[in-house]
């Protein structure tokens, strides 16, 4: 049965035979560039300026703050006013902005603009 | 001094729960309401009831307190949240994954020599 089976499909079965390597067996589109590829998904990886940039819109535009005191080091609740419940609020903002999803218990240390940013800076789904 | 040093730590406590109760309902609105015009205001009425005992000193009435918030937000919970699609849960998660680093296709394996 087996052997019966292999010789079908050895008599179907056609290799092309090459004496020597021939270009046509490899794509042209293939050359010595291109040969090696990274399959990462994921490899738009964000600025530090960009990042920094946006965070920094986010806490502008968020209604209790006043524009002109926000600075990449200033921390929301000492020196912008906010209280504890604006503070989850902006982190949420800032969860949707970057297309994050920030453990709850990650989420509630960050409390300073230098955090956020280092946060999602450092993250590897940041986008 | 022990007194108001384990009172301290009991209201750190509990102000953490509230943060982690108000976040995880706040996520959970707009869970229910998709759209912003729909969302804006029912955040803003839940704001006003975390607001509305701010003020709230005694620390058996805030446990009560809480406990009923998370009773009410274990009730209304939606059945079926966004999640992010790369987090557990999420429609991506685990669906091709970036391999490990250093991993790469070579195209004309064991063909380098002849082109």
């Amino acid at each position: 049965m087996a052997s019966a089976l292999r010789a079908a499909i050895l008599g179907h079965l056609r290799v092309p035979v090459v004496a020597n390597g021939s270009k046509l067996l490899t794509p042209l589109w293939i050359n010595r560039s291109t040969a090696v590829r990274s399959m990462s998904s994921h490899d738009d990886h964000l600025e530090k300026s960009q990042v920094i940039d946006r965070i920094l819109d986010i806490v502008k535009s968020f209604p209790k703050v006043d524009p002109s005191k926000v600075t990449p080091e200033v921390h929301f609740q000492k020196d912008l006013g906010l209280d504890s419940l604006d503070n989850v609020e902006l982190i949420m903002a800032i969860e949707e902005e970057f297309k994050l999803e920030i453990p709850d218990k990650e989420a509630d240390k960050i409390d300073s603009c230098a955090l956020a940013i280092e946060y999602v800076y450092n993250h590897p789904m940041a986008s | 001094m022990s007194g108001v040093a384990s009172y301290m730590a009991k209201r750190a406590a509990q102000k953490e729960r509230v943060r982690t109760l108000y976040r995880r309902a706040l996520k959970d609105t707009l869970n229910w309401a998709v759209h912003r015009h729909l969302f804006y205001p029912d955040a803003d009425a839940l704001r006003e009831r975390f607001d509305a005992n701010k003020h709230v000193d005694d620390i058996d009435t805030i446990d009560r307190m809480i406990a009923d918030g998370e009773a009410q937000y274990n009730k209304w919970r939606h059945p079926d949240p966004y999640i992010v699609p790369w987090a557990p849960g999420g429609s991506k998660f685990t669906r091709n994954p970036t391999p490990p680093s250093g991993i790469e296709i070579v195209f004309d394996y064991g063909r380098e020599d002849q082109n």
